[in-house]
């Protein structure tokens, strides 16, 4: 899955687009080929950006997940056949091991067929020609995974094979004459094909049917040296043997030119097994997360009701807490406040997420989503500076990232804008940020920008949402514990987001937030002191 | 004598799965002695499986270039070795084709159904051994052979496979040598397992020369024990000179049942009598000579 073209590593980082690439990973070689290949739907191609959604989840209705599961452990196992079609194309004569594999793969062919018969959304048919090859192979078939040139391929292998073995027996029957009479010579009791004898044993020389092949100064390495009978017996084992070679060679290079001439169906069942796994690994992820089509539109739009960032969500659910969807509606630029850890980063994640997956063509995670097909999403601000390393400050960092998103801004991007300039002054920091906007606005790009500066969204003229906030004071935890002040925030922490007018902002409650999460009675109360204090006020 | 059937019995006397023969160097003798232990085993109608540890039974060595004698195998017998390594003839029966890698190509297992030379080549890792041999056995073979590489038989260990040691004259100048290097192998195979109920000290990873030292430099009593014996790096002498210092145990040990010997190894030639009873003497071990078909006496 290629998403280079419409995300960065920054904002792929951000969105955790590898998260999802792993979600969707196929099982297979085949797979793995199609999925390289998947690309965003450009600009125009809404129809097909939506059809695709909808073929995903109209497959993830059909499939339960055991189904899912029987359908990857056979595409798993399925070897890789692309050698074989590449060397039988050629005209290659093909070994045997590649003829196991054809059959497996013929055989894996079947299984998928029996498997999704009554699943027609996964679009499986086994190709044409798969049957008749398996049918040709199947006269190899040893065992259930296994193959030998057998002779139901060719009556004239078994005719030569009898002929081999009989002479093979000749010659060592002839051999073992031969072996029994030196070891009567030699006082022993067998020979191995080479022996040692001691001179000190012999006299008058090696017996007959002996030949020395080294010579040391105390004994003579030896073998058997064959008669006038074992070598006419060893000529005749060597004549079948080739004749045995030459048969089984005819039958290779004749089951072959029956793959070569199946190739097509071969080439064309290999896509399918590809288009199957990149579809169910498509369909179990939609299935899992509750995914649905979104709206796919021409406007620069994202709108979205119940919408989860999914990575987030799998991560709160291992730890046993609950995930809380937001709404939002983005048509130009919007601004977004809120108070700390109350899910402002998370609400630009899920947006640009759930443009990426419509992107991608792939059913989205919310209750429902009408977002436009975005030809560049940028994540601006936190966490945005990690790739830009060197002597830059973190200020330096992030005016370098702006400069080449504002650069590249177009009505087809989509800008989510983290509390940028935050390492500023508020003054100068509230200024970049208006004049971000309003430049953003100006390229007719879709932007949200989060951010604690006050006045941001009545003098940019922006759409303002707000994170609703504490419904009431969480309760610290007994002994810093941190999970627990987590959990107690969370209970607390309202994360919806609501429109507001003008630059009606809520408290950050950092304080309270400090206080929650471990910081003594009197610090807290030094900086609550400090806070009446406004001496930016004058 | 069958060198090979009396190899097989030792092999056989206890509940063993099989037999490795593990070499002290190149050239002496080891897969003389493996083809020595399946030749008998095929007189015995044994269901068999032959494997390797990495490349082995070749015409020629890959390393050095001399020729290395092939395995004669008769119908039935069940080998692991390279797809790139079959014989074009005879066709073998496939059994299983893997994604094991060797330097070969994929490891296949294969039932030979006409008899013919075979080249066993096997995969480079002790764990892609251990799965090979484990596959040899669920396809039938009762009796299974490793010819093996002595760094590899951390696959084998605390299987209770039967391992038997092959010398000769290409691993030492004299006699002297030759059997000195026996016993230190023999030894080191041969560590025993440790007791649990005495204090012990385990070590991750290899026992080197350097942790050896320091060990015996802080007169370390307690038993050290390491995974198994390929984890003692140390090696010939300086581990015969280590044994009487420190207590070395072994979680998984290994059974030694025999060592055979070859007195021609490279160009070099040792008395064959003289050397045979050198390696029985120097490892207390049942040895043997395949070439000789003999058994010392030590």
């Amino acid at each position: 899955m290629n998403y280079d073209g419409l995300t960065d590593a920054t904002t792929a980082g951000a969105l955790d687009l590898a998260w999802l690439a792993a979600q969707l990973e196929p099982v297979s070689e085949y797979g793995a080929r199609v999925f390289e290949k998947i690309e965003p739907f450009a600009r125009g191609r809404e129809a097909a950006a939506q059809a695709s959604a909808r073929r995903i989840a109209h497959a993830a209705e059909q499939i339960d997940d055991a189904l899912a599961d029987a359908v990857r452990d056979v595409l798993r196992r399925v070897p890789d056949i692309a050698a074989a079609r590449a060397r039988a194309r050629m005209g290659d004569v093909l070994d045997d091991a590649a003829f196991v594999e054809l059959l497996r793969f013929c055989d894996a062919c079947t299984q998928l067929t029996a498997l999704v018969a009554g699943a027609s959304a996964l679009e499986w048919k086994t190709a044409d020609g798969i049957d008749d090859l398996r049918a040709v192979l199947e006269r190899g078939r040893a065992g259930q995974n296994g193959f030998y040139l057998d002779e139901r391929f060719d009556a004239r292998l078994a005719d030569t094979r009898v002929a081999a073995r009989t002479a093979q027996a000749s010659y060592d029957a002839a051999r073992r004459r031969l072996a029994e009479r030196v070891a009567g010579a030699l006082s022993r009791e067998g020979l191995e094909d080479e022996f040692i004898v001691m001179r000190a044993d012999l006299i008058g020389g090696l017996p007959a049917g002996v030949r020395a092949i080294r010579e040391a100064p105390t004994y003579l390495l030896c073998a058997l040296e064959l008669d006038e009978p074992a070598l006419e017996a060893l000529r005749i084992r060597d004549v079948a043997t080739q004749a045995v070679a030459i048969a089984e060679a005819e039958v290779r290079a004749a089951l072959s030119l029956e793959v070569r001439t199946r190739c097509p169906a071969l080439d064309e069942a290999a896509i399918r097994c590809g288009h199957l796994d990149v579809l169910v690994a498509q369909a179990r992820f939609a299935r899992r997360f509750s995914c649905v089509p979104a709206e796919i539109v021409a406007d620069g739009v994202v709108e979205v009701r119940d919408a989860r960032f999914l990575p987030l969500e799998e991560r709160l659910l291992l730890e046993g807490r609950t995930y809380a969807p937001i709404a939002a509606e983005l048509d130009g630029v919007c601004v977004l406040t809120g108070p700390n850890m109350g899910g402002k980063s998370v609400a630009l994640q899920t947006c640009g997420a759930i443009a990426a997956y419509a992107a991608l063509g792939l059913p989205v995670p919310a209750a429902s989503a009408r977002v436009a097909l975005f030809e560049r999403i940028a994540w601006l601000g936190i966490g945005s500076d990690a790739e830009l390393g060197g002597v830059l400050s973190s200020f330096a960092k992030e005016v370098v990232r702006l400069r080449d998103v504002l650069a590249r801004a177009s009505e087809r991007t989509l800008a989510l804008v983290d509390e940028f300039a935050r390492t500023t002054t508020p003054q100068e920091g509230r200024a970049l940020l208006i004049a971000t906007i309003e430049r953003l606005r100006a390229a007719g790009a879709c932007a949200f920008v989060a951010t604690h500066l006050a006045g941001v969204a009545g003098a940019a003229r922006a759409r303002h949402y707000t994170v609703r906030g504490l419904r009431d004071s969480p309760q610290p935890a007994a002994d810093g514990d941190l999970e627990g002040a987590l959990a107690s925030l969370a209970r607390s922490m309202d994360y919806t987001l609501i429109e507001v007018a003008g630059d009606e902002v809520g408290a950050a409650d950092a304080i309270a937030l400090a206080a929650l999460l471990g910081l003594d009675r009197e610090f807290i109360q030094s900086a609550y002191v400090h806070l009446k204090e406004r001496p930016w006020i004058r | 004598m069958d060198v090979g059937g009396a190899l097989l019995d030792l092999a056989l006397g206890g509940d063993s799965p099989g037999i490795a023969v593990v070499g002290t160097g190149k050239n002496v003798g080891k897969t003389v002695a493996v083809r020595a232990i399946l030749g008998a085993a095929q007189r015995r109608k044994l269901s068999t499986g032959l494997a390797s540890i990495g490349r082995d039974g070749e015409a020629v060595d890959a390393a050095d270039g001399r020729p290395k004698p092939r395995f004669f195998l008769r119908a039935g017998t069940t080998f692991a070795t390279a797809r790139g390594a079959l014989p074009s003839s005879p066709a073998v029966e496939l059994l299983r084709v893997t994604e094991m890698p060797t330097s070969a190509g994929v490891l296949v297992i294969a039932r030979v159904r006409e008899p013919g030379y075979f080249e066993i080549v096997g995969p480079p890792t002790a764990s892609g051994i251990r799965v090979t041999l484990a596959n040899l056995r669920a396809l039938g073979a009762r009796l299974t052979i490793l010819d093996g590489a002595v760094d590899r038989v951390a696959a084998i260990a605390g299987d209770d496979r039967a391992i038997v040691v092959a010398t000769g004259a290409a691993s030492g100048a004299t006699i002297d040598d030759v059997a000195t290097q026996a016993r230190a192998m023999v030894e080191r195979l041969a560590t025993p397992a440790f007791d649990p109920l005495r204090p012990f000290v385990k070590i991750d990873g290899a026992l080197t020369p350097g942790a050896a030292a320091e060990a015996i430099a802080r007169d370390e009593r307690r038993q050290i024990v390491v995974r198994d014996p390929s984890q003692i790096a140390i090696f010939g002498r300086a581990f015969l000179g280590l044994a009487p210092r420190l207590t070395v145990r072994c979680e998984r040990p290994l059974r030694v049942v025999a060592t055979t010997v070859a007195s021609i190894g490279g160009d070099r030639y040792l008395d064959p009598v003289a050397l045979a009873r050198a390696v029985a003497q120097a490892t207390g071990l049942p040895t043997f000579d395949v070439y000789a078909s003999a058994r010392a006496a030590a």
